[in-house]
């Protein structure tokens, strides 16, 4: 600033309060901001945060987008976590209203929830088909049986094709999977494997289902295994693999999912809500609009790659949600 | 050096190991400069679409792009060549305005003018002005009091923010707080001593200012707020510049043309390229992809929550660690004891901040998820945790470089200074710390780009992968830049994998290095006066 005396201060504050009452006269009554113009249909506003399973996190933002559209004044903001890490970390602690589960939420997790005064509910918000893939080069298999495929993954197994089926070659699997974090490792050595078998530990575990597709497509014998939505939007990447369940060779589709046919590997999953968050009016219409869109077939299956509820279970969930948000209100 | 005793005295042997090892040098940093560059060409090839466009358009382009260009800079050679450096400034200022005015904007976003208004109006102004009444009078305390009034005023800030009756529109707030001073620098600079002068540029610069929250809206259809911003950050230092260099030059005027030779060229190159290979590039990294939120559908997907949230974090790493880092820096090499017990402990927390700084950027982001939410119980993944916990992480980088900068200061000057009779501290203010500045700033702005890039800290503190507004304040949730990038290119959609994460890596990309060309900047400003 430049030195002062008395003359010069008088007319530069002259013409700052020159300038300053022009355009306060012609301004005369606006005084809002007007960063933020859009109205809201019900007005609600605050925040939401969801954590949890890296599987659901897709379909959860596809939902908090859609949201948000209606409701600029909500800000949401999605984590993805894993579902154990979501449950422990963020959940229930309280720093999350909504959890993303790719399975059910364990008794540890449930006592954890409880210690601190939370209580989950459990909302199914689609299905998912778990993908077995192998390399497109692979002209030998089309379909494979549980038995064979609980010989592939089980620890101690045979270490070539051939052990486990004479028409298939004499070369070594080379296994591409979930790390043991994830829960779609936890559903499929509970589906395939059970109990008496431990999943095998001679594979190439990883966090990304593309590192799994990438070892798929490096080796015309290698074999992996993960969540349908990778699958269903990159389906010239690998083949997949038909899934006999008992009753002949069934591929992963929605459709195939949506009817129960594309058994033992099609899941639900899940999203939990706080019971006492539901208490909030932007929570409640956040949980009912993830409800109603769990439903939808163009977000669910052609956004994101899952398979949507039947309208009969969309209006179970709805029911049992408007009563936990009367028990919270 | 004589060279036939040389070749007589010691034959081809000892040259040839010099030679050989100077040719290794050589390819080892060309190596680097390569692979680096060949990276940053796919993702910049990816980033703006480039393979979408015919050769022809590239033609066309080139040969539109390039003629203009080439007339110009060689007229300029052959008439004038003392005003290459007006062109080339000329050139430089009016997007680094843009920039400059894109960073504000993120700024006022974040924090609404109003706060910046009341703030700015009880605690900057009161102190400036004490500033200058004390330094005109020689008074050598005048920083000191400065100081005092400046921070009563910040405290009288909280009080006076929440009683505030009415809240001004946020376009005066920034005619106010922004064309105001700016003006008030310029009359400063350019017209010392006469006052009449002076009031007059203060006065049109105010005046510009609200003019140009009626113009923005009715021509280019911004908000008025955003068009104070421009006026300030872009059109005033073009006009400033445009008038200083005709006040001293008038026969100047070729050099000034420059920009206007730019848009030109830019404009002719795509008309032509247009015209002859009729398809064009397909940019990602477009006006709506800097401008839009995350979405799942590749075609809407945008950067502008997660660049928001950087310029929030990085604001307040910025703070943190330079008024820590530097001041713990001046402490351990001008007051800490250096001899004796006292000395082995100094040395011994030199040697640790030295491994600190080694230290993978994974553990300090454990380190703020135990220390900021678990200990204290701050909110997980909100901005201040955030900001805190890159703060830690470059701390010790901060602190290193500070310390070699101000190490650099050669005693000689010191003890000059304690022979005039001056004190620890007047040596410390008045020698050693205005010579350390650029290697302090430069230490900084460096770790800052750092920073800037960090993903593993962001997602051990819980940090989002995805929000769709931009932080509001220090308790919002928060997502950078390096986060979005990194879950982009895990994404299970080809087209988040293959474009919109190269858009992503681009943007980062340009704000780190705009980053690092002011620390250069500034580095060579403070050398010229030193």
């Amino acid at each position: 600033m430049a030195r002062d005396d008395g003359r010069n201060t008088l007319t530069r504050r002259r013409l700052i309060a020159g300038a300053g009452a022009a355009g306060a006269t012609i301004l005369a009554g606006c005084t809002s901001t007007d960063n933020d113009g859009g109205t809201t249909s019900e007005g609600l506003s605050g925040a939401i945060e969801i954590s949890g399973s890296s599987t659901v996190f897709p379909l959860a933002e596809a939902v908090a987008e859609q949201f948000m559209k209606d409701h600029p004044q909500v800000d949401i903001s999605v984590k993805s976590t894993g579902t154990g890490g979501g449950f422990e970390n963020h959940f229930s602690r309280g720093r999350s209203q909504f959890n993303n589960a790719s399975r059910q939420i364990t008794d540890a997790e449930e006592d954890m929830c409880a210690d601190n005064g939370i209580e989950p509910l459990e909302l199914r918000v689609a299905t998912d088909a778990l993908t077995v893939v192998v390399n497109n080069e692979a002209e030998w298999i089309d379909c494979i049986t549980v038995e064979e495929l609980r010989q592939v993954w089980s620890a101690d197994g045979p270490d070539t094709w051939q052990e486990i089926n004479s028409d298939w070659p004499d070369e070594t699997i080379e296994r591409y999977g979930p790390a043991d974090t994830s829960g779609t490792f936890d559903y499929f050595r509970e589906e395939i494997l059970g109990e008496e078998y431990n999943h095998s530990s001679d594979y190439q575990p990883t966090e990304q289902d593309n590192l799994i597709v990438q070892g798929v497509q490096g080796s015309e014998f290698a074999v992996g295994y993960f969540g349908f939505s990778y699958y269903y939007n990159n389906p010239d990447s690998v083949k997949a693999l038909a899934i006999d369940g008992g009753d002949g060779c069934v591929d992963p589709s929605v459709e195939t999912a949506k009817s129960g046919e594309y058994t033992p590997l099609s899941r639900p999953l899940f999203t939990y809500a706080a019971k006492g968050a539901l208490a909030e009016e932007h929570v409640a219409e956040f949980a009912r609009f993830y409800v109603e869109q769990s439903g939808n077939q163009e977000l669910v299956a052609d956004r994101v790659g899952y398979v949507p509820n039947t309208e009969a279970a969309v209006d179970e969930q709805l029911a049992a949600l408007e009563t936990a948000i009367e028990d919270a209100g | 050096m004589d060279e036939q005793s040389t070749d007589s005295a010691f034959a081809g042997v000892s040259r040839l190991r010099g030679q050989v090892f100077a040719a290794l040098a050589k390819g080892a940093s060309w190596l680097g400069i390569l692979v680096l560059a060949w990276l940053l060409f796919m993702v910049v090839v990816d980033a703006f679409g480039l393979p979408a466009a015919s050769v022809g358009w590239y033609l066309g382009a080139a040969v539109g792009f390039g003629v203009p260009l080439l007339a110009y800079g060689a007229y300029i050679r052959r008439t004038r060549p003392e005003l290459g450096w007006i062109a080339v400034r000329s050139t430089v200022i009016p997007p680094g305005g843009l920039v400059l005015a894109g960073a504000l904007f993120i700024l006022f976003l974040v924090f609404e003018p109003v706060h910046w208004l009341t703030y700015y109006t009880v605690g900057v102004l009161p102190a400036v002005a004490v500033y200058g009444h004390f330094a005109s009078r020689e008074d050598t305390r005048a920083p000191l009091f400065a100081t005092a009034v400046g921070v009563i005023g910040l405290g009288l800030g909280v009080f006076v923010d929440a009683a505030l009756p009415v809240k001004p529109m946020p376009w005066a707030s920034l005619v106010w707080v922004l064309s105001v001073p700016a003006g008030a620098i310029i009359a400063w600079r350019e017209a010392t001593g006469d006052r009449r002068r002076q009031a007059t540029i203060v006065g049109l610069t105010a005046l510009g200012g609200v003019l140009a929250s009626f113009v923005g809206p009715a021509t280019i259809g911004v908000t008025p707020d955003t068009s104070v911003i421009l006026y300030v950050a872009a059109v005033l230092p073009v006009g400033w510049y445009y008038g200083h260099v005709l006040a001293a030059d008038r026969s100047a005027w070729p050099g000034l043309l420059a920009p206007g030779v730019a848009v030109l060229a830019i404009g002719l190159g795509i008309t032509l390229g247009d015209l002859i290979g009729a398809t064009g590039p397909d940019p990602v990294l477009d006006w709506q992809f800097l401008t839009s939120a995350p979405s799942t559908i590749p075609e809407n997907a945008g950067l502008f929550p997660a660049m928001v949230g950087s310029v929030f974090i990085i604001t307040i790493v910025a703070l943190v660690s330079f008024v820590v880092g530097v001041g713990a820096a001046i402490y351990l090499e001008e007051y800490a004891p250096q001899t004796g017990l006292g000395g082995t402990i100094t040395r011994i927390i030199r040697v640790n901040i030295s491994n600190l700084a080694g230290v993978p950027s994974v553990v300090y982001g454990l380190l703020g998820l135990g220390l900021f939410v678990n200990l204290i119980g701050m909110g997980m993944g909100i901005v201040l945790v955030a900001g805190l916990t890159l703060s830690l992480l470059i701390l010790p980088i901060v602190i290193i470089s500070a310390q070699e900068a101000i190490r650099s200061v050669p005693e000689e000057v010191r003890q000059a200074s304690y022979g005039m009779g001056a004190t620890r501290w007047q040596t410390i203010r008045n020698v050693v710390l205005p010579r350390a500045v650029p290697g302090v700033l430069t230490g900084t702005i460096l770790a800052l780009s750092r920073a800037i890039g960090e993903t593993a800290p962001l997602l051990m503190i819980g940090a989002a992968t995805t929000v769709f507004r931009p932080p509001t304040g220090f308790a919002s949730q928060v997502s950078a830049m390096p986060l979005q990038v990194f879950y982009w290119s895990f994404h299970q959609k080809s087209a988040f994998r293959e474009l919109i994460a190269p858009a992503g890596v681009v943007t980062l990309l340009v704000v780190m290095l705009s980053m690092n060309v002011l620390a250069i900047y500034l580095r060579n400003r403070y050398e010229q006066q030193t």
